[in-house]
């Protein structure tokens, strides 16, 4: 049996770990599930009776049922995609989920890939002109933006470009006037939506790659096989892209794969800043609601996606780096 | 400093025709305050091979650099490099940043130390191959075609190294496709920068001679730059000795080394363990060479040197003929240094003089005794895996049986990954053995509760083996803390201090307080083989223990090891990949040599008996892959094995595990494994049929490429 196959089999048990702890983390949380609720169909006048019934119907666990039995309903529920009734929605929560993940999902990537690409730019340049004027102040600015996190940049733009200028709007994904659909109209209007929150998830993280690419690409340029390919007369344009971005960037893609997930769980304030509808924007409004359903159903979404690039990092790091023999992976 | 020009002063009968004129040269740090490479100024001749030795830090890798004006920034580089090519003379530091681009690699090529840091880790070996030919303007396929040829001619299958990765090559393949890609545009010169530096002996002396192969068929001009005077001695036409980043002598061959004028050349000769030399000729040169920045005054070797007068410290004594113009020195006292410091090449007959001083065994029981000891590696497996197929594994050390006394010294000898670092770790309690048994005075070694303490190690590179946040003083006290529970402050610090100057730090006072880092690499070792011996062990092992060390250095180490032997009443396991080390030390301790192969040891006996009467064909490859100080040594001579490299320790070959490379296997060998036997005639024992006059192995036939010879 090979590496990928057993790789590929980690993946589910990682999930089934996963499940379990949703599951019981949350049910560790204070009020219990439907404490809020209950209170407020109490408010509305409701009976003991009625309210128990209408519990029973909301969700795919039933709070009588004993502890185990709840879990093994649960995971059940998540094989099938079923991951019950959000409460304050009254929607399912994988249609909640599947509204919202796309979104989330294009703010990420386009933010993350951004800050690559622009941080890789900036940090080359810095390394090929060390100890200029440049390189120091790229080095000062990346820090400076790097220390200061992304919701300060997020209120900030909310604060100056969506309220006082009305340059971009202050909430939602699109326009609601314009009807989804593949159309020039439509596309604008989700980019015109989108560019204060990637904007403000890229900046920070620009600084960090620029420093480390910079720091990587000073290392490779000392290296002994620069020198060589140079005496060799290869062209320097041959040597920046194939000798040193190349063996520069290499360490920091698994970086790159696993910063995906982890901006995934990121959103979370930054969506509700914006009021994007993401899956961050849901986690919250789940947790305000005490919404069970939902909260676990985003937290599951957002492990499984962290899974999923960890997997994707491993699976295609021996492919780029020829000195990784898939398996035992010792360096970087 | 020489004023005249070389190619004045070199006319002789030969006349010199030189590709390369270096004059007056320097190459500075700081605004020119420090020199690191100063007043060069050399010819190199077409078709010859120059050799260019000198200490680490001796500025003879910025002289290499020099040649290609690549002198690392921000050094300056003044002079003036011409270089007499087919095309007409060029001045090599008036060239434009696109004209040096060409030039380099087209004309002269150069080969480093580290092939494994010379190509690039994530492209292909046939990529940079292509890329070279590509950004020369020259046709890819003829290129390649010769790349084909060059990588041939080099023992190597060019399809299988043009498609694999650098790190999928050994070390050894992977110099010798440096060697090939700095050949591929046919330059006239190659400049080589210790290119073997990182290297087993043999395979060394194996490119060594393919090199002189390469070098005749190619017209080359080799600029062999070492820290190794015996390996380059071996092929050079001419030698120059560096010094503190200035030459000191510059010769033919013959006329370094058997008269040498220099006191430094003359010191090097000395300091070098070679197999050659009786014994007590060997010395080491006490002290080391200077730092660019505090360079002495006057002739720069005076500080070292035995024969310095008070006009040495004064007058810098200039480069010049000494008795013809094409043997040059710079020094004040050639005809004293010529008669006060011997050196021992010029006699032959070394071996009359040394006497064999093996111990009697003693009576009472080994210190330390293996029998049939298999260390098996399994190669990293995750739990799925393991339970379904096979792993592969790695056989360090299979059956291995030997005996160690106490007081008693044996060295383990073999190319890197023969097992010897496994064998010595699992006879020292420091790798669990899968196999076989090994007893200490007579009781199984892990149940014993003693045995931890009484077998140190000592390990190759003194700087990682030590605890860079500790005081020399600390790093010594926790031996003593163990052995001595008792012992005050005091008393601990005194034992200490005279230890060290027992050693020769001294003053001990000052050394004790300092950190390692603060502590030159040779004196890094002597702590600790300091450490070692304060637990006062039965048994140490010295893995590589002065490879780190510089050359000159080494026979100090050694002498040292050999009198703290005595004193302490220890037995050494000396691991060691140079015969002529391994030589020296079993030699004067009168110990045996074992020489390991592909986990298994082949022949074993005292250091005399190896070298004079090799029984096993592996023991007369490693003979001749030891570089012999001597004017009779040529570096044409094919190497004696059949194969370069190693087979995969994976798969080790069947049968006699030498038999694919060895220079006289037969079908017998091929399918039945000899046993490690005692000498009838000799001491020691031998694994090899061929030691066995009735043995079926006569009658077979000898293998494709080996020969006959019946003996």
């Amino acid at each position: 049996m090979n590496y990928y196959l057993r790789r590929t089999i980690r993946i589910p048990a990682t999930i089934l770990g996963v499940a379990t702890l949703t599951f019981g983390l949350i049910r560790l949380l204070p009020g219990g599930p439907f404490t809020q609720l209950r209170i407020q169909l109490r408010r509305r006048g409701m009976d003991a009776q009625e309210i128990n019934a209408r519990i029973e119907a909301l969700q795919n666990i039933r709070p009588d049922k004993s502890l185990p039995e709840q879990y093994i309903d649960y995971l059940i529920g998540v094989v099938q995609l079923d991951l019950g009734q959000s409460i304050s929605l009254n929607k399912p929560v994988i249609e909640v989920i599947g509204q919202a993940l796309p979104w989330t999902v294009f703010i990420v990537i386009v933010s993350t890939l951004l800050m690559f690409i622009l941080g890789v730019l900036l940090g080359s340049l810095q390394a090929y002109w060390e100890g200029t004027t440049f390189d120091s102040v790229g080095s000062g600015l990346s820090i400076l933006f790097m220390s200061i996190p992304y919701y300060i940049y997020a209120v900030a733009f909310l604060v100056v470009l969506a309220f006082s200028w009305r340059v971009f709007p202050t909430s939602a994904a699109a326009d609601r006037s314009i009807e989804a659909g593949f159309t020039v109209a439509y596309a604008v209007s989700v980019l015109h939506h989108a560019a204060l929150p990637i904007i403000s998830f890229t900046i920070g993280g620009v600084g960090s790659t620029a420093l480390s690419m910079r720091g990587n690409s000073i290392q490779v340029l000392g290296r002994e096989f620069v020198e060589v390919a140079r005496l060799r007369g290869l062209s320097d344009q041959r040597i920046a892209t194939r000798y040193v971005a190349m063996n520069a960037i290499l360490p920091m893609y698994t970086g790159l794969l696993l910063l995906i997930g982890f901006r995934l769980g990121g959103t979370v304030v930054l969506e509700e800043i914006f009021t994007y509808p993401g899956l961050g924007f849901y986690l919250i409004e789940g947790v305000n609601a005490n919404d069970y359903p939902l909260m676990m159903g985003c937290f599951m979404v957002i492990t499984i996606a962290l899974v999923l690039a960890v997997y994707v990092a491993d699976m295609t790091y021996g492919l780029i780096d020829p000195r990784i023999s898939v398996g035992d992976a010792d360096e970087y | 400093m020489s004023s005249h020009s070389p190619g004045s002063q070199e006319h002789d009968n030969r006349q010199p025709d030189p590709i390369l004129e270096i004059t007056d040269t320097n190459v500075t740090y700081t605004d020119g305050e420090s020199y690191v490479l100063e007043d060069a100024s050399v010819s190199i001749h077409r078709d010859e091979i120059l050799g260019i030795v000198g200490e680490s830090g001796s500025g003879k890798s910025m002289f290499a650099s020099a040649i290609l004006d690549a002198v690392p920034d921000p050094g300056v580089l003044t002079g003036q490099l011409r270089y007499n090519g087919p095309d007409g003379t060029v001045d090599i530091l008036g060239l434009s940043d696109e004209q040096l681009r060409a030039f380099r690699w087209e004309e002269i090529a150069m080969v480093f130390q580290g092939a494994m840091h010379s190509f690039n880790p994530t492209m292909k070996i046939k990529t940079h191959f292509t890329e070279t030919l590509q950004s020369h303007d020259r046709s890819v396929s003829e290129g390649m075609s010769f790349a084909r040829e060059l990588l041939e001619s080099l023992y190597l299958e060019p399809e299988r190294v043009l498609n694999a990765y650098p790190h999928e090559l050994s070390g050894g393949m992977q110099q010798r496709a440096l060697i090939a890609l700095s050949m591929v545009l046919n330059p006239e010169v190659l400049i080589m920068d210790e290119p073997t530096a990182a290297l087993d002996l043999l395979m060394q002396r194996s490119i060594l001679s393919l090199l002189h192969d390469l070098q005749a068929e190619y017209d080359l001009t080799i600029v062999f730059i070492t820290h190794d005077l015996p390996l380059v001695a071996g092929i050079a036409d001419r030698m120059a000795i560096i010094y503190a980043f200035e030459f000191v002598e510059i010769g033919p061959r013959d006329a370094i080394i058997s008269n040498a004028a220099h006191p430094y050349t003359r010191a090097l000769l000395q300091a070098t363990p070679n197999i050659n030399s009786p014994l007590e000729a060997m010395e080491s040169i006490e002290g080391q060479g200077p730092a660019p920045a505090n360079v002495p005054s006057g002739c720069r070797f005076h500080p070292r040197c035995p024969v310095a007068t008070e006009e040495c410290e004064s007058v810098d004594p200039a480069l010049e003929g000494a008795e013809s113009n094409r043997h040059r020195v710079a020094c004040h006292h050639v005809e004293r240094a010529r008669e006060e410091l011997t050196v021992s090449t010029d006699e032959a007959g070394a071996f009359s003089a040394t006497e064999s001083t093996t111990r009697p065994s003693t009576d009472g029981e080994p210190l330390l005794e293996l029998s049939d000891l298999e260390v098996h590696f399994e190669s990293s497996q995750g739990l799925p895996e393991g339970l379904i197929g096979d792993p592969d594994v790695v056989r360090a050390v299979d059956g291995v049986s030997l005996s160690i006394e106490p007081q008693d010294l044996v060295c383990l000898l073999g190319e890197s990954g023969c097992g010897k670092t496994t064998l010595g770790k699992a006879m020292i309690g420091l790798q669990e053995p899968t196999g076989g048994s090994i007893t200490f005075r007579g009781d199984p070694l892990d149940e014993h509760d003693d045995a931890r303490a009484a077998l140190q190690i000592i390990h190759q590179d003194p700087s990682s083996a030590l605890n860079p946040n500790r005081r020399i003083v600390d790093i010594l006290s926790e031996p003593l803390l163990h052995t001595h529970p008792n012992a005050s402050i005091a008393e601990r610090r005194s034992r200490i201090t005279s230890l060290l100057e027992r050693i020769g730090m001294t003053p001990a006072d000052a050394y004790i307080e300092r950190y390692p880092h603060q502590l030159s690499g040779g004196e890094q070792q002597r702590v600790v083989l300091s450490r070692a011996l304060l637990m006062d062990p039965d048994a140490v092992l010295a893995d590589e223990a002065i490879s780190a060390v510089d050359v000159s250095l080494r026979i100090e180490i050694m002498d040292l090891l050999l009198e703290l032997q005595a004193e302490f009443e220890t037995s050494y396991l000396f691991i060691s990949h140079d015969l002529s080390n391994a030589r020296y030390i079993t030699e004067h301790a009168g110990g045996r040599i074992a020489v390991m192969y592909l986990g298994e040891i082949v022949e074993i006996g005292t250091a005399q008996r190896l070298l004079t009467d090799p029984r096993h064909p592996y023991t007369e490859v490693l003979r001749w892959a030891t570089p012999a100080l001597g004017l009779d040594t040529d570096g044409d001579d094919e190497p004696p094995v059949r194969e370069i490299d190693v087979p995969d320790p994976i798969n080790p070959p069947s049968g006699c595990r030498f038999h694919t490379r060895c220079p006289v296997a037969r079908e017998t060998c091929v399918d039945t494994s000899p046993e490690l036997r005692d000498c009838a005639d000799v001491d020691g024992a031998v694994a090899c049929f061929r030691s066995d006059p009735d043995h079926q192995y006569w009658e077979s036939e000898p293998l494709d490429g080996a020969s006959e010879r019946p003996e």
